[in-house]
């Protein structure tokens, strides 16, 4: 069975958009970003007369190191504050590999800290490198705040080793999430040894009143962005699962009623994180693409039962209560900078690729949608798609494996034989790894610049 | 979409990150030409010990005492006390142990160990939690100056060798130390108050030159200690530098510097005059 979910008014209307391409952020972002780390090295610049000796050496390095932990561990707390301009503007996939890499970078720069200061103060004290463990227990003992500091790294070495790639693969994802979350208490414990020993903050006081502030803005915009504001859109949307619909074997579609849900301002292309509440289901929340462009009274996703979590969709019953975050992601209208577009969708990937299909601006001739499956029974919203072809005048095209389980030979030359212009097209592309690579690889050998091919992975 | 290198990526921010902090490192002088040995935490510290032969120096109705200096584990710990009428006034720390962690258990315990001195009468006072050494040392060192000042009030000339007459501290003295080089004049300037605590300078004239200037009081506790630490030893040598108060404010002090240039104005205008 199949739904349509076609010839909203909303749709419409975004389908008469003009092209308006926005530059991502990330830029003047990153530029900020280091700026302020060259401003944190300077604290540290003007508050060192000099150094003495190796052991003043081995302390400054800490001193360094520690500093710019605790600059980075405010924005690796804010990168995930779900913050609209960079969730929306430079992406969440983006974002998200930012914080796994700058979360990453500011362990190493925490332990390193630990380390040179420890080894430091054992030197100070007329001891060795050897003491270094005993020198540790004295300074947690004796310094104020360092009991908090030694809990909150010993918080950290947990949720490091947990998120390590093999690590990470073998765990329940709800159990890495939950201690994920601990993040907020480690950084919360140790920020107050950061203010009471740190000799930058007690020299220069307007140093200690920027790191208040930057603490103090980052807590804001966690607090705002992720309970507040997830908090009033769900009040005032009321959302509840309306039907389950399987669109083809092991894909089904949720279809989730609410009020005044064109006002949630999502966009297609755009997904929320959902949370069903539901036994089992209600303590972890999924991103799922949308798969229609929003109604005043429904949205819908289309999920292929992968994992867990995706896998007891097909089990929900109407009624069901929804808490839903966002709308989040990039890849939306505004991305796009040509008059033509070509989408392209791997599997399942066709979710966001369906809501743009239908509501990216474009006359006749326009738009492409190139669909790959395994089989012609695993298209799923092929009806609909057909649809919004014919009255869209837009071509549809799929590639499917051979009877015998040969691959469709997706290459630059086909591709080029398919479209001719395809090197004046936008492309948007949504689908597993392996393939979103092979297939970037083919644009590009096609004459695709990169900066027009439009893809959101979250692979870390 | 471009295709990523881990390793790579891991290989140039630990090259990176390691190469600019040994840079910052090598960046920096291996001497301090602005700070003196006294740049202890401890707000006195500026004040170098002078002892007499009996230990102890007067200054404006008070007698002082210099403790023993006293080893620990972190470094040398010296006590000077103020005493008049025969009761401690005043405990301080002419000597503490500095740098890294010292300065932050010298600034945490030397200004409770003086309180405690002056409240306790006596060296049975309670050690600081979390700064055992220096607070073991500050108790031996402040024996000794009892002991000291013991001796000098049994044979009776420890008090008698400071001639000064002028009784409250604040009104400002001029004396001539008994223990002073032939010739030299120390005078102490009228303390002025500022936001942060009192401050009063000292200096030593010879020859109608300041040869030697040092804060007897100044803003302690908290962050005041570390500010004491920075810019008084800088203001002392400014003082000499300049031979009079036009001397530039050390900025993040300037409550401090200002207090500091009041009082040395003063310790001038009774030089002078």
């Amino acid at each position: 069975m199949t739904t349509t979910l076609a010839g909203g008014r909303a749709a419409r209307r975004q389908t008469m958009r003009r092209i308006r391409p926005r530059r991502s952020p990330a830029v003047p972002l990153l530029l900020a970003v280091w700026a302020g780390a060259a401003a944190v090295l300077w604290l540290w610049w003007d508050n060192t007369p000099s150094i003495a000796d190796q052991n003043g050496k081995i302390l400054n390095a800490g001193r360094i190191t520690g500093l710019l932990a605790g600059y980075l561990m405010a924005l690796v707390v804010l990168q995930m504050a779900r913050v609209p301009a960079l969730e929306r503007r430079v992406g969440s996939d983006r974002v998200a590999r930012w914080h796994a890499m700058s979360g990453r970078y500011t362990l190493c720069l925490v332990f390193a800290h630990v380390f040179l200061i420890m080894w430091g103060y054992a030197l100070q004290a007329g001891k060795t490198l050897n003491d270094i463990v005993q020198q540790t227990v004295d300074s947690v003992n004796q310094l104020p705040d360092m009991g908090k500091a030694a809990i909150g790294t010993g918080l950290f070495v947990v949720i490091g080793l947990t998120s390590i790639g093999p690590v990470r693969r073998r765990m329940p994802y709800d159990t890495w999430y939950h201690v994920h979350l601990l993040t907020y208490a480690a950084v919360f414990l140790t920020f107050w040894h950061q203010i009471t020993t740190g000799n930058d903050f007690a020299l220069t006081p307007m140093a200690k009143t920027f790191w208040y502030g930057l603490y103090g803005a980052v807590t804001a915009l966690v607090v705002w962005y992720r309970i507040l504001t997830p908090m009033r859109l769900n009040l005032r949307h009321r959302m509840r699962v309306e039907a389950v619909i399987e669109e083809t074997p092991g894909i089904v579609s949720v279809l989730i009623g609410g009020r005044k849900l064109h006002r949630m301002g999502a966009e297609a292309g755009q997904f929320f994180r959902w949370r069903f509440m539901a036994p089992g289901m209600r303590f972890s929340s999924h991103p799922y693409s949308l798969s229609a462009a929003p109604r005043p009274d429904m949205l819908r996703i289309t999920v292929k039962a992968i994992g867990d979590h995706s896998a007891r969709l097909r089990e929900l019953r109407p009624g069901t209560r929804v808490w839903a975050e966002g709308p989040y992601g990039a890849m939306t209208a505004s991305r796009r900078s040509r008059g033509k577009v070509l989408l392209v969708a791997g599997g399942v990937g066709i979710t966001p690729m369906r809501a743009l299909f239908e509501t990216l601006p474009g006359a006749a001739g326009d738009l492409t949608l190139l669909y790959r499956a395994n089989t012609t029974q695993d298209l799923a919203l092929w009806d609909e798609l057909s649809k919004i072809a014919k009255e869209r005048g837009a071509r549809l095209m799929y590639a499917v494996n051979s009877p015998e389980g040969e691959r469709p030979d997706i290459s630059a030359e086909n591709l080029q034989r398919k479209i001719p212009d395809i090197d004046d097209h936008d492309v948007f592309m949504c689908g597993p790894p392996g393939f979103a690579q092979g297939v970037y690889e083919a644009l590009r050998g096609a004459g695709v610049p990169a900066r027009r091919i439009h893809h959101e992975s979250f692979e870390m | 979409m471009r295709k990523t290198h881990p390793i790579r990526r891991v290989v140039l921010a630990t090259a990176a990150t390691v190469s600019g902090v040994v840079l910052l490192l090598s960046l920096k002088p291996s001497s301090d030409p602005t700070s003196t040995s006294a740049a202890g935490a401890a707000p006195s510290a500026a004040a170098a010990g002078q002892a007499s032969p009996q230990g102890g120096t007067g200054t404006a109705g008070a007698t002082t005492v210099d403790g023993d200096a006293t080893q620990t584990q972190y470094g040398v710990v010296q006590v000077r006390l103020t005493v008049a009428g025969g009761k401690i006034t005043q405990a301080q720390a002419i000597q503490a142990p500095k740098g890294g962690t010292s300065d932050q258990k010298t600034a945490l315990s030397v200004p409770q160990l003086n309180k405690e001195t002056v409240a306790a009468q006596s060296a049975n006072i309670d050690s600081v939690s979390g700064a055992t050494y220096t607070s073991t040392g500050y108790k031996q060192s402040l024996q000794s100056a009892l002991d000291k000042l013991k001796k000098a009030s049994a044979s009776s000339s420890g008090s008698s060798s400071s001639g000064s007459s002028s009784g409250s501290s604040s009104s400002g003295s001029s004396s001539s130390s008994g223990s002073a080089q032939a010739q030299a004049k120390t005078v102490t300037g009228q303390v002025a108050q500022t936001q942060y605590g009192p401050v009063q300078v000292r200096i030593t004239v010879s020859g109608g030159k300041i040869t030697k200037a040092e804060a007897v009081q100044a803003p302690s506790g908290g962050l005041s200690d570390q500010k004491t630490a920075l810019s008084v030893p800088k203001l002392n040598q400014e003082a000499v530098a300049a031979g009079n108060a036009t001397i530039d404010s050390v900025s993040g002090a300037t409550y401090t510097s200002t207090g500091y240039k009041q009082s040395l104005q003063s310790a001038l205008d009774q030089a002078g005059g």
